[in-house]
């Protein structure tokens, strides 16, 4: 705080000079004097300053980054409807202004809580800016997807041209390299490809839309990648327990070892069903969320060091690193279905009912 | 300054720890790496099956180190 003060101050004109001896000074107060008398002249010297500390702006842009209840299109904020359930009453508001006015609920550190008890509500169904997003790129995959469908259906003979071709090139990509060359069982393979193609193009959809200027990266939520990954661990078990039969899944919980082992192994194994999908979550999250973190710090800086001589390194840098975000983006869509695919490909083992194996 | 709080402390062991965990994921993934390319110039028409191998390995030491990540942040904001 006291340091940011100092560079705020050094930057301006000579006549805020003192009031830079004035913020040290009551910074220094500060451990002195009552608190709040210590806060109200840091408030007063603020106030003289006529501008906010690189701190505060840098906490503005962070809770930009995250969750909440609005976005921004071509420079106007758009209010987004928030939901609540508690005790079996429904509330809605169109926006954070119009809860306030209500006064029920009121927000706390980014978070609606109740007025009276400051506990949140017992269900926030809020659409959210990374609730709306999801919905955009739902909607973006069904129009293209239908458009898609569209062109093969009216003419079945011709061959495939421009995003035809594009979707037909990932789409038979991933089913070949990912799904038949992961799960030995053709039947499963069949039956599951529809799920991994939705994974894929869904992740890729969403995380493409945080690179759109105004678009905000759901998958940087770990309930969004949690969701996902809960998906995939019933999808490896119920595929396991279909094709393999339970008692295989119940055998394989022994890892192969002799049945003195089991003690230890089945607390291993167990511990790997679980593992498994948390780290799909995680490295989901950490690397959507990371990508979008350095590129606010790199920004940071130069409102950090108020000086247009960062701005060049920083700009330059960020370009890399956006860059470096596009193969992010591709790697992890293809890297979440791959595992998947792995995973489910593992848990049905070689104890399929005398299926032929399709690719080996 | 002053005496070490218990919450600088934590902060402290959190930067450490990523940087540990990241050190140990560097050397793996630089293994890997080395591993797959020395093998995909020895026989060139197995590169692609490498590559695929190879991403689903990365991905999961990359997976380790996350978690320890994780527990780092853990140690940051909790603490706090």
């Amino acid at each position: 705080m006291n340091e940011s003060q100092h560079l705020l101050a050094s930057n301006e004109a000579a006549t805020t000079e003192h009031q830079a001896v004035e913020a040290t000074t009551a910074t220094a107060e500060h451990s002195a004097a009552p608190a709040n008398e210590a806060n109200a002249h840091v408030t007063e010297a603020h106030a003289e300053a006529h501008d906010v500390p690189p701190a505060e702006v840098f906490t503005h842009l962070f809770s930009e980054l995250g969750d909440h209840h609005g976005i921004v299109l071509f420079g106007h904020v758009a209010d987004l409807p928030l939901i609540f359930v508690d005790n079996g009453k429904v509330d809605f508001y169109t926006s954070e202004h119009s809860m306030e006015a209500a006064g029920t609920y009121t927000m706390h550190k980014g978070h609606p809580v109740k007025k009276v008890d400051s506990n949140p509500p017992q269900l926030d169904l809020s659409v959210t800016n990374y609730v709306f997003f999801q919905w955009v790129a739902m909607l973006l995959i069904f129009v293209v997807m239908r458009l898609v469908v569209g062109k093969y259906k009216k003419n079945p003979k011709k061959a495939p041209s421009g995003l035809q071709n594009a979707i037909e090139a990932l789409v038979v990509y991933m089913r070949d390299t990912v799904v038949y060359a992961n799960i030995p069982v053709k039947r499963a393979a069949d039956r599951l490809l529809p799920y991994f193609l939705t994974v894929f193009f869904f992740i890729l959809t969403v995380n493409l839309l945080g690179m759109v200027p105004g678009g905000h990266t759901a998958t940087s939520s770990l309930s969004v990648t949690g969701a996902l990954a809960i998906i995939a661990f019933f999808v490896i078990n119920v595929t396991a327990v279909q094709e393999a039969g339970v008692g295989a899944w119940f055998k394989h919980l022994l890892g192969g070892a002799p049945i003195g082992l089991a003690p230890i192994m089945i607390v291993v194994e167990v511990l790997g069903l679980f593992v498994k999908p948390f780290a799909l979550a995680m490295r989901l999250f950490a690397n959507m969320s990371a990508g979008h973190m350095i590129l606010l710090v790199l920004m940071g800086l130069i409102f950090f060091f108020k000086s247009i001589w960062v701005a060049p390194a920083s700009v330059l840098f960020a370009l890399f690193i956006n860059c470096l975000e596009l193969l992010v983006i591709f790697l992890q869509a293809y890297i979440f279905t791959t595992l998947t695919a792995v995973f489910t490909g593992l848990a049905i083992g070689d104890h399929a009912h005398g299926e032929e194996h399709a690719h080996h | 300054m002053g005496t070490m709080t218990n919450a600088a402390f934590a902060w402290l062991a959190a930067g450490l720890g990523a940087g540990i965990a990241v050190i140990g994921a560097g050397i793996g993934i630089g293994q890997l790496v080395a591993a797959a390319l020395e093998a995909a110039s020895r026989q060139p028409e197995s590169a692609g099956d490498l590559r695929t191998t190879m991403i689903i390995g990365a991905a999961l030491i990359e997976g380790v180190a996350l978690i320890a990540l994780i527990i780092c942040f853990l140690l940051a904001f909790k603490v706090a």
